[in-house]
């Protein structure tokens, strides 16, 4: 397997990247604490969802399940910095890792597609959950754990934060254009006509899966240390999956920009809902939800991308990567019928 | 041996209030595979239609069956014409089907708070605690409606099915929907309609649980969780499968009691629906037609 | 033909993610200094309003904003020679964790209130708690019960709920009593069932600590935990019945308690001693189940309406809520919410300041009339800043009463001991 090198990255597009980059890092002499802390979240968030993108939006496997992996990597974080002096950051690695594990060991699931890999997921996850929340000695059971405060860590965190944002954003934007990438797509598009041409699910299945479950682990990992407290039902509850798989879908399944701005209007427009209209917080998600699926399925960088054209942007942007699809049924009764998903 | 039979009878009911609960999603799974994750907004539903009724009407749960049928076919009907039929169908499907259907259930979780705020609400009649001795343990009488109609659903299933034009045109569409367009049937229609049947089902299960249970709105997450494993050991599509799943299923978690933790016996559910998935996909009954 | 290799995905839309930081930085602009001229106290909250805490959440909101509106009446609290009003700002956290930090963030760093009452539910408060110590905002919560809360040396937390081990342990007591009086077999064998929350595992091992420390006197035979807002409690039942308990001891959130009591009743089952914890009297559980099949049920709470039948500042309390909520009756929830609002108005009063630090060192070192059981709140630092003071164990009667039974000082009525329907 060789994984050649995405072509050399123009400076057009990498010039804007690196002043937001730079801009975001500077921010903490002109913004105040809360908006940073919101920010130090966002990064977290959009790590996770752009994690659990390689596998919703590249793979096009669809989990429900990732909690799993988000409580065991925040778990391990934070046992292991409450009974050892690891620096935090090394704990975060360490509990990515065994997230990683975890997902391996999942590894049966993913030779079922579509909507069954989904439900074999939600019962992964909520089969974790149980455990997890049984197991008093790893999590502290419904107790959770609190960790020590650090001076000055939710400054820190916000650079941490970032930087794991950064390193991921590049990352999947690596991917997507690596021939890795293009190995994903293909399985995601026919996973038997991809092993007919040597592409194979299995291996290439597992190395995403257990490279997603690693990010949204040291993700957890960081979680753990900004809350400095957490329990098990947060953790691995079935809310947490799903906000994974929200904010993908409605910011775009399968690009790179799409779980950027999910993540980012997840956490904004929740704490904005929540302060002016939290009785409408719920429905308005749902709508948004209805909406994009049957309008937009690239969700709000479709919205983006239909306005850019409209506005005679320049360039070609490259075919739009695939929506939930994974092939392009008709919505019609004729789609249906004979056609059964292994 | 007297907790043999505790247990066992434990089991039956318990197996009753699965299967009725799982029925509606099974269906709408076999005909039009589209996982309906509404399902526990319409469980809900169906609860807090109960729940009115006997509030402001003083109508007895089992006398509102037929209304809370109507009413949950025809909000099913209008969730299939309006936004269900542009989905794509099949496999393809899967991802979106789940979306656009969770967000229904927000929706309507939504409109539920508002409509009744967060509180918990029973249905009390005058028998709510009634139980009957049998086989020397007491059984609740609500439980044993639930059982009762748990088995009435699938014959009545079955006839619709075996018996009437709609059911003969539901099957062929199961099995290819591609060929009844060609012969002529009304696929659209059908579709609408056994949408509608398995939201009422659905409904139905609500208003029996707001018989047993508490509920607010966020009901109906851990009966669609439940469900889904039924429906999956039972083989998508089979109706006398999802019973004997739910019986299975409902036997296994009652008697893991006796191995394991009371708080763990939930995870042996979920467990059993992964393996199931992995290995035997067509669920316990491989039969992926109605039958 | 050479061509144009396609732009990045990131680049334009980087753009776009610059505008977004910068609409939000706009609305965020750092400064805002304080004015010199203070006209009032502010004072921020959280409660859950929407979600699987509402009911309680509205309970807590309403003692909050009885309190609020006394502390007002005479135009606010004494300050250093001026009479400042409080203001509330009250935002909802709908029950989870990162609302509830993010939004007590946002109210210290947005806000800037001056102080934070708490949340409600421990796994909220724990988590809450950290965002006032990190910027060290004195947090006065009436609705963080686990003891986990104050054994993590925070200084700026302090609790009014007792801790739940208490809880567990006060109802022993009384049995303890019953069983010395010969009305209770002795070894007494407990069924203890608990919901597992925070709040079930500290009532359970508050019944095992005591079971443990009275040799021959307990056993616990069955000693199981369930799901909140577990549906089917017919396995667990079945085990409690197959281990023929004595005494059966359960902690659960008025759902379940309803669901369990019902599947209890409706399987046959009878024991000597039935209790749910802090639930029993509540009036949705009469409605839900029917008085007869709450009768005898005994429960344990940290406050309770009969208190205000001695008299003093409990039944100012009282009469004062049914005034401004139209005759209805406070429970706990809106009295530790009204205690933990009025002890930290008692708290800045004697402080005689605004000043966080001073106020914090006040609660630390106060000692007030209370409406509490007992009489007198204080923050103990032995204890982590909760406070201590002994539970009430009520008893729903046959005729609809809930006399408080236990300890002797509060007690209102007689318990009947060794519930008479199982003498059936």
């Amino acid at each position: 397997m060789r994984i050649a090198w995405p072509a050399p990255i123009p400076a057009r597009a990498a010039l804007p990247f690196a002043a937001a980059v730079v801009a975001l890092a500077l921010a903490p002499l002109v913004l105040d604490v809360y908006t940073l802390n919101l920010f130090t979240l966002a990064f977290l968030m959009i790590s996770g969802a752009l994690a659990w993108n390689w596998m919703g939006g590249y793979v096009g496997q669809v989990s429900f399940g990732h909690a799993a992996l988000f409580g065991v990597g925040g778990f391990v974080a934070a046992r292991l910095l409450l009974a050892t002096p690891l620096p935090a950051p090394i704990t975060w690695i360490a509990g990515g890792l065994a997230a990683g594990v975890f997902a391996l060991g999942a590894h049966p699931t993913l030779r079922l597609r579509g909507p069954y890999f989904s439900i074999a997921t939600i019962g992964v996850g909520e089969a974790a959950r149980l455990v997890f929340t049984y197991w008093e000695g790893f999590t502290g059971g419904a107790s959770g754990l609190s960790l020590p405060i650090v001076d000055g860590g939710k400054e820190a965190l916000y650079f941490w934060g970032l930087a794991l944002a950064v390193l991921v954003v590049v990352a999947s934007w690596a991917l997507r254009r690596s021939t890795l990438g293009l190995q994903l797509l293909a399985i995601k598009a026919d996973v038997d006509a991809a092993s007919d041409v040597g592409v194979s699910a299995t291996f290439y299945q597992d190395l995403v899966f257990f490279l997603s479950g690693s990010v949204v682990g040291v993700t957890g990992g960081l979680y753990a240390s900004y809350f400095s407290f957490i329990e098990p039902n947060d953790m691995f509850g079935f809310d947490r999956s799903i906000s994974f798989v929200l904010m993908c879908v409605i910011g775009g399944i399968g690009t790179v920009l799409g779980p950027v701005l999910g993540a980012v209007v997840f956490v904004l427009l929740r704490q904005f809902l929540l302060a002016s209209y939290p009785q409408l917080y719920l429905g308005l998600y749902g709508v948004l939800l209805i909406v994009i699926i049957l309008f937009e399925p690239l969700g709000l960088t479709g919205l983006y991308l239909r306005l850019w054209r409209r506005l005679g942007g320049r360039g070609r942007l490259g075919p739009p990567p695939e929506p939930l699809a994974a092939s392009t049924a008709r919505p019609t009764a004729a789609a249906a019928g004979g056609e059964e998903g292994r | 041996m007297a907790r043999f039979i505790d247990l066992a009878v434990s089991a039956v009911l318990l197996a009753g209030l699965y299967a009725t609960m799982a029925y509606g999603l099974g269906l709408i799974y076999g005909v039009l595979r589209v996982v309906n994750l509404a399902h526990g907004g319409v469980i809900m539903m169906g609860a807090y239609l109960g729940w009115i009724l006997h509030q402001r009407l003083g109508l007895d749960p089992y006398l509102s069956i037929p209304l809370v049928v109507v009413v949950s076919f025809g909000f099913g009907a209008l969730l299939y014409r309006v936004l269900v039929r542009h989905l794509p169908r099949g496999a393809a499907g899967g991802p979106a089907s789940l979306l656009l259907l969770f967000g229904v259930w927000l929706v309507l979780r939504n409109a539920a708070y508002l409509a009744f705020s967060g509180n918990d609400q029973v249905i009390r009649t005058s028998y709510s605690t009634q139980a009957i001795p049998l086989l020397g343990s007491f059984v609740s009488v609500n439980r044993l409606a639930v059982l009762g109609i748990a088995i009435v659903i699938p014959v009545a299933l079955h006839l619709l099915l075996r018996r009437t034009y709609l059911g003969k045109a539901i099957r062929a569409i199961a099995q290819n929907a591609d060929s009844c367009t060609l012969v002529g049937v009304d696929v659209e229609r059908i579709y609408t309609v056994t949408f509608g049947i398995g939201t009422a089902l659905a409904g139905v299960a609500g208003l029996l649980s707001a018989t047993l249970f508490a509920f607010n709105p966020a009901f109906g997450a851990g009966e669609l969780l439940k469900s889904f494993v039924v429906v999956v050991l039972g083989g998508l599509g089979s109706v006398v499968g999802t019973g004997i799943a739910a019986l299975i299923l409902a036997v296994v978690e009652v008697f893991a009691i006796l191995v394991m933790p009371s708080y763990l016996t939930s995870a042996v559910g979920f467990v059993m629906l992964v393996l199931v998935l992995v290995l035997r996909p067509g669920g316990l009954f491989g039969q992926r037609v109605l039958g | 033909m050479k061509s144009r290799p396609s732009r990045p995905r990131v680049c334009r839309p980087t753009g776009l993610v610059l505008a977004l930081a910068a609409l939000v930085a706009a609305t965020a602009c750092k400064g805002g200094g304080s004015a010199e001229q203070r006209t009032e106290i502010r004072v921020g909250a959280t409660l859950p309003l929407t979600g699987s805490e509402a009911r309680i959440g509205g309970f807590f909101k309403e003692g909050y904003e009885l309190a609020v509106e006394q502390a007002n009446k005479d135009g606010g609290l004494q300050v250093g020679g001026k009479r400042l009003p409080v203001k509330l700002t009250l935002l909802d956290d709908t029950s989870t964790q990162a609302t509830a930090v993010s939004l007590a963030d946002r109210l210290v760093n947005s806000d800037k209130v001056d102080f934070l009452l708490g949340t409600y539910s421990s796994h909220l408060v724990e988590a809450q708690s950290t965002v006032a110590e990190q910027n060290k905002v004195p947090y006065v919560n009436g609705g963080g019960g686990a003891s986990g809360i104050y054994k993590r040396g925070y200084k700026y937390n302090f609790g009014l709920l007792a801790p739940v081990e208490l809880l567990g342990d006060t109802l022993m007591r009384w049995i303890d009593e019953q069983q010395q009086a010969g009305k209770l077999p002795r070894p007494a064998r407990i069924a203890l069932v608990w919901e597992n929350t925070a709040h079930g595992k500290d009532f359970r091992n508050g019944v095992q600590a005591f079971a443990g420390r009275s040799p021959g006197g307990y056993q616990v035979v069955v000693d199981e935990s369930f799901e909140l807002n577990g549906k089917d409690f017919g396995a667990l039942l079945g085990k409690v019945k197959a281990a023929k308990a004595d005494l059966f001891l359960a902690d659960a959130h008025l759902p379940d308690y309803i669901t369990m009591q019902r599947q209890y009743v409706g399987s046959g089952l009878c024991h000597k001693v039935v209790s749910y914890g802090a639930r029993g009297s509540e009036k949705g559980a009469v409605d839900a189940l029917g008085q007869e099949n709450v009768s005898y049920i005994l429960s344990a709470v940290w406050w309770s309406p009969l208190i205000a039948a001695k008299g003093g500042l409990a039944k100012e309390f009282v009469d004062a809520f049914k005034a401004r909520y139209g005759g209805r009756s406070p429970e706990w929830y809106q009295a530790l919410g009204y205690e933990s609002a009025r002890a930290l108005f008692a708290a800045i009063q004697q402080a005689g300041t605004v000043d966080r630090e001073a106020t914090r060192a006040s609660l630390a070192a106060l000692n007030a009339d209370s409406i509490l059981p007992g009489g007198k709140l204080s923050f103990p630092a032995d204890k982590g800043q909760q406070a201590h003071y002994p539970f009430v164990v009520q008893q729903n009667l046959a005729d609809g009463t809930a006399p408080i039974v236990y300890p002797k000082e509060q007690a209102t009525g007689e318990a009947v001991a060794a519930n008479p329907r199982c003498a059936k």
